[in-house]
């Protein structure tokens, strides 16, 4: 099972980011799950030592978050491509494709989103 | 003399998959370069959310032929964790079997790459002659040259024989003796040393700033190699992580080269202390919990996150391949080097954009 998680908020992502790279972790990766209310949670993936610390935020998906690649470089191609393919926006970015990293124009919108489908009902005349 | 943007790939000769680099040149100098994928993107992460969770063994072997095994080795260990289920002794030692003659596979891969990358092409050939050895005895034990699909949750679907245990102890001592032979050039060429020493060095303190893992990490003097936590059975195995610490391209070739010879020694050593006994755990349900799986590919670090709902689906398959990881180094050591080097830089961070763009 999953350990050694923090739950966080958006407000305290670059504190919590930073205080990690103070302590001398080492930045893995980051996961972004869609749930069933237009939420998401995204980890971020810390190691030290082979000792893995995640931070966890839920935030409503349509939120604006600041990137963390100022402080982890390694993270600007993690953000690139979770704001293409789940179109979760990130400000801040040391390198911004501008939707490039990995689609090209002719490419869905956000291919790895959970697609909202809605179902009309024909009314009986 | 004003800059000048070359397009480097996706095509090009040295690269075997598709990447590109956008270097911002002066000369010959390279002063920026900044790396695009989403050429081969298959979307495999979405797939695998719409498959049974038994059938993603399979789909995660997919997303890369060169580490295919251990691939379905780190789902099935995530699975495996959240479903509590604890594989058999014999397992454990056969799964370190088979992904360290992937390992060996890789690496010889990457060696003759290498040597063709700096047009040295006898070189190339020799490695890549004794590459076929390995692949050989894959086919020979699991019944594929690539795919082995040896690993499931639970264990194994395959066992070794006595026959086919000897047969792989004479394979892997072939091997030694070949790159015994190759070694020498490795080592003590001119050309190989002209070409890789000094070029691309990576600091230890970037290096892990950067997030770099594997043979790139290690090169650099950075400690760090999964297997010494002990997943599988390289708990019960004696090894040293192989380390350099020059952080070039030539200390990264020593690291991939001596990690030959040590695969060698782990699958011997795992085959003398492989135990008699089931080689599967039977289980039964559908996996309900997230969990987080590292463990230690050819080219470094993979992870693996899996959540999972009491279903035959998951939620989330996530995959964080070491490719992924080693691209921003490509950030440091490429600017600054001349555009001649560029094709060796990029191979020495053993680049596997099937990994990438899973």
């Amino acid at each position: 099972m999953l350990g050694n998680v923090t739950e966080i908020s958006i407000d305290t992502i670059i504190n919590q980011v930073h205080q990690k790279k103070d302590e001398g972790y080492r930045f893995v990766s980051m996961t972004t799950i869609e749930n069933p209310d237009l939420t998401i949670d995204l980890y971020y993936h810390f190691d030290r030592e082979y000792q893995m610390e995640n931070l966890k935020l839920t935030v409503d998906k349509a939120l604006e978050l600041p990137s963390i690649s100022k402080i982890f470089l390694a993270a600007v191609f993690v953000e690139n491509e979770i704001q293409e393919l789940f179109g979760v926006n990130f400000d801040g970015k040391v390198i911004n494709y501008g939707g490039h990293f990995i689609l090209s124009d002719a490419d869905l919108e956000n291919p790895m989103c959970r697609k909202q489908i809605v179902i009309e009902q024909m009314e009986d005349n | 003399m004003g800059k000048t943007i070359i397009p480097f790939g996706p095509q090009h000769p040295v690269l075997p998959e598709p990447l590109q680099l956008k270097l911002v040149m002066r000369d010959e100098k390279v002063l920026e370069a900044i790396p695009s994928i989403g050429y081969v993107h298959r979307g495999l992460e979405k797939l695998a959310e719409q498959k049974d969770f038994m059938k993603n063994i399979y789909l995660v072997e997919r997303v890369c032929g060169i580490c295919s095994n251990m691939h379905a080795l780190s789902y099935c260990m995530a699975i495996e964790e959240i479903m509590q289920i604890e594989i058999p002794d014999r397992a454990r030692f056969l799964r370190v079997i088979w992904a360290e003659l992937h390992r060996i596979h890789s690496h010889l891969l990457w060696l003759g790459l290498l040597a063709d990358s700096f047009g040295f092409e006898s070189l190339f050939m020799q490695v890549w002659k004794s590459r076929e050895k390995i692949m050989d005895i894959l086919e020979k034990t699991a019944g594929h040259r690539i795919f082995i699909s040896t690993n499931t949750v639970g264990g194994t679907h395959k066992d070794l024989t006595k026959e086919q245990q000897k047969d792989v102890l004479a394979t892997v001592a072939s091997v030694w003796d070949d790159m015994k032979a190759v070694e020498k050039v490795f080592l003590n060429d001119y050309t190989v040393q002209h070409r890789l020493k000094g070029v691309g060095v990576l600091p230890k303190e970037i290096a892990y700033e950067l997030g770099t893992v594997g043979p790139m990490a290690r090169a650099s003097g950075i400690v760090f190699d999964h297997r010494t936590r002990g997943y599988a059975a390289y708990g019960d195995l004696e090894f040293e992580p192989v380390v350099e610490t020059d952080g070039d391209s030539w200390a990264r070739t020593k690291v991939r080269l001596f990690e030959v010879y040590q695969s060698v020694r782990l699958i011997r050593e795992a085959i003398g202390k492989l135990p008699d006994g089931e080689i599967f755990t039977p289980f039964k349900g559908f996996p309900d919990g997230e969990a987080v799986v590292r463990l230690e590919q050819p080219r470094g670090e993979v992870m693996y996150y899996v959540r999972a709902n009491g279903t035959k689906m998951l939620d989330r398959l996530r995959i964080r391949t070491p490719t992924f990881a080693n691209l921003p180094s490509l950030l440091h050591m490429l600017p600054g080097s001349s555009l001649a080097d560029v094709p060796v830089l990029i191979l020495t961070i053993d680049p596997c954009i099937s990994c990438t763009e899973r």
